[in-house]
């Protein structure tokens, strides 16, 4: 009983889907180690999903936001020039070329073969 | 080969290895159900009935190829033979400690992991060699059932290597758990009186070089934590081959098919 | 931190206050009022020890089920259970932290008595139809009362409970499926179920808890309608239930045993007999058919191998 406190160590678990997708946060498990923490965390997390990789991280290894550290994350919306609301108007410009924008679908559909 | 081209002799042996294998693992499996709920810690009681599952799983396929080959239906092979006719080994079926499940038993986790750890090696050993069984069907399966090993070797080898190199209550346990296992061993790697029908057809490695694998791939686990080599007895003192069992298995029948017998007429 | 350790208790529990009417969600690290942390801590601990501790009568017929595949279901639902009882175990370990209180005292207040579990758990199975009765109707009742909580204020519980609720669909489908072969099946399958039904239905109804606190004097209820952890009554979660499963299982040719029970359609409201609250008093401080044998099968295999949670501890440094 006296152990007990350093058998339950706190593990973060994350896991892929599939080798394609980014690592997803699934819960938290107790262990006394890692590899534990690994033999477990699929059965625990992941008995009804594929899963292609999975990693265990101790949560003390965490660091994790206070209240006043999350004040930090505010911000106001007058961004536009950094994203592409702020060249909406370029559409209109190129028709008067006679051309299509390149918007973001089109761009980002051109990694496969030369159409 | 296949169903169509099989002599009678050839079918039989097939038959008597694929009583030998679900058997194996539905016992395996059945007392892994027993645990269910009770293990030492929360989230290795639930990585636990995964590999119970699992392993019922592949015993479901073993008793449909049997189905399939007219033994009869596999809920019933599994569920209605009486213990004489149950090919499993002792190790399988002996009970997790002493008391009845329903009530306030004596589970042995030390037990459990290594009877697991040696089973699964063993499982192994078999499996591998079953994948270039002469018996295609059977080698199907096999390949499917090395997908789930892999994890469960994982496992039961985290597990010994763990409570083998940690305190000495626990090494003590270990060391108990190892002799009882071992006492057992002697007719996992047997195929009975159907030795030379199941290993003249090439359905899978002779027990000699089974066993002399095994060995081989516990060794260096084994050595690193200054275990002994276990010494498997030549003779055991009975074979589940055979149907030569103890009364745990007996036992254990009259609870899995409780509900299965109750009515005969019934669809469940 | 200097500036929000001056900020004062009021005004905490202003903005706290804010946040829940917001909508917005509480992590385990956020300042809450201590009844919030404890109202949660005192549900969530229940809800998942209920979890432990009803997986235990399931569990009687794991190895009894009648087919490789009831096997199998009943293995993987019992299971399920042991891992919504880690989910939850785990959101109430953090809400514990300031306390300095590990998933060791939480079990230790199982074996006091100090932490109850749920009426329906300290009751005994009988025969195979009381493992389709729990799946079908148990569950059912619990997929009520934790869809509710999907919600809830509380971000953590939030998040374990869409894991549960997932998973309780295959639960309420694997009882279904249990009970539609006895329902399908011989005359005593048949009786089988009606019999378990007999048993289950009073259980079933104090499932839910009393209407109010008048009945058996403690109700938890107002305080986590308060802070939206939940939305609805006791009481509201009951007749939800009725309107689900009364007409299931009728269409099944079962017979629900009370008289009484009607549809008033002025109302909208269900009419039943009361279930026996002094009784439900009674089993919730583990005085129930099976209270005492399953609290003491779980201690017992908890401290019987507690070796082994010894032996790893060890090797920590």
């Amino acid at each position: 009983m006296s152990n007990e406190k350093t058998f339950y160590h706190e593990y973060e678990i994350f896991s892929k889907r599939t080798p394609s997708s980014a690592f997803q946060h699934q819960f938290s498990l107790l262990a006394p180690n890692e590899e534990m923490a690994l033999i477990m965390a699929q059965e625990n997390f992941m008995r009804r999903e594929p899963v292609a990789d999975i990693w265990i991280v101790n949560r003390k290894h965490i660091k994790r936001m206070n209240a006043e550290e999350k004040l930090t994350l505010g911000r106001l919306e007058n961004k536009e020039y950094r994203t592409t609301k702020g060249y909406g108007y370029l559409k209109k410009k190129w028709r008067q070329y006679e051309q299509e924008m390149l918007d973001e679908k089109e761009i980002l559909s051109w990694g496969g073969e030369r159409k | 080969m296949n169903d169509s081209v099989m002599s009678p002799e050839y079918t039989d042996a097939v038959k008597n290895l694929l009583f030998q294998l679900a058997d194996d693992d539905f016992m395996y499996s059945f007392r892994g159900s027993e645990w269910l709920g009770l293990a030492p810690h929360i989230e290795a009681d639930i990585a636990y009935s995964s590999i119970s599952q699992d392993t019922m799983g592949h015993a479901a396929m073993y008793y449909t190829l049997l189905e399939n080959l007219g033994a009869g239906n596999a809920d019933d092979l599994a569920h209605s033979r009486p213990a004489s006719d149950r090919r499993n080994s002792i190790l399988t079926e002996r009970v997790n400690g002493s008391g009845y499940y329903l009530e306030t038993p004596h589970y042995d986790w030390a037990y459990a992991v290594t009877r697991s750890y040696f089973y699964t090696q063993a499982k192994k050993v078999k499996i591998d060699s079953l994948c270039e069984s002469s018996y295609k069907p059977l080698a199907e399966v096999a390949v499917k059932v090395r997908m789930e090993l892999y994890y469960h070797r994982l496992h039961w080898e985290t597990w010994f290597k763990q409570l083998m190199s940690s305190t000495d209550v626990a090494k003590k346990k270990m060391n108990e758990a190892i002799a009882l296992v071992v006492a057992d061993f002697g007719d996992v790697f047997s195929y009975g009186t159907q030795k030379e029908a199941i290993e003249s057809n090439g359905l899978i490695g002779s027990e000699e070089a089974l066993q002399e694998k095994w060995k081989m791939n516990i060794e260096p686990l084994l050595t690193s934590l200054q275990v002994q080599m276990p010494k498997i007895p030549d003779q055991p003192v009975k074979n589940g081959r055979n149907g030569e069992h103890t009364n745990d298995l007996e036992e254990g029948l009259t609870t899995l098919s409780e509900v299965y017998k109750f009515e005969s007429a019934a669809v469940w | 931190m200097a500036s929000f350790n001056t900020i004062s208790e009021d005004n905490q529990l202003t903005n706290f206050m804010q946040r829940i009417e917001a909508g917005e969600k509480i992590e385990a690290d956020d300042w809450m009022p201590e009844d919030y942390r404890q109202t949660l801590i005192k549900l969530i601990s229940m809800h998942g020890m209920s979890e432990i501790m009803g997986a235990l009568p399931e569990k009687e017929w794991v190895p009894k089920a009648p087919s490789l595949y009831r096997k199998l279901g009943i293995m993987a639902k019992v299971q399920d259970e042991m891992g919504h009882g880690q989910l939850l175990l785990r959101v109430t370990e953090d809400l514990l932290k300031p306390y300095n209180k590990n998933r060791a005292d939480l079990m230790q207040d199982l074996f006091n008595g100090d932490l109850k579990f749920h009426n329906v758990f300290h009751m005994e199975t009988k025969t195979w139809a009381d493992a389709g009765i729990i799946g079908w109707l148990v569950d059912g009742a619990a997929i009520i009362t934790q869809t509710d909580m999907l919600k809830a204020s509380y971000g953590p519980y939030a998040r374990a409970l869409q894991r549960i609720c997932a998973e309780e669909v295959f639960h309420a489908q694997h009882g279904e499926s249990i009970i539609m072969a006895l329902a399908e099946g011989t005359d005593q399958q048949k009786a089988m179920i009606q019999e378990a039904l007999n048993r289950w239905w009073e259980p079933l109804l104090m499932f839910f808890g009393p209407a109010s606190k008048e009945t058996t004097g403690s109700s938890k209820q107002d305080l986590t309608i308060k802070y939206k952890i939940r939305t609805k009554t006791n009481e509201e979660f009951r007749q939800i239930f009725f309107d689900k499963y009364i007409p299931r299982i009728i269409s099944l040719g079962l017979t629900i045993p009370d008289p009484t029970l009607r549809y008033d359609k002025d109302s909208n409201l269900w009419t039943y007999q009361q279930p026996d609250w002094n009784e439900f008093k009674k089993i919730i401080k583990n005085q129930g058919q099976r209270s005492e044998a399953r609290l003491n099968l779980r201690r017992h295999s908890y401290e019987y191998n507690s070796w082994v949670r010894d032996a790893l501890s060890a090797n920590i440094s």
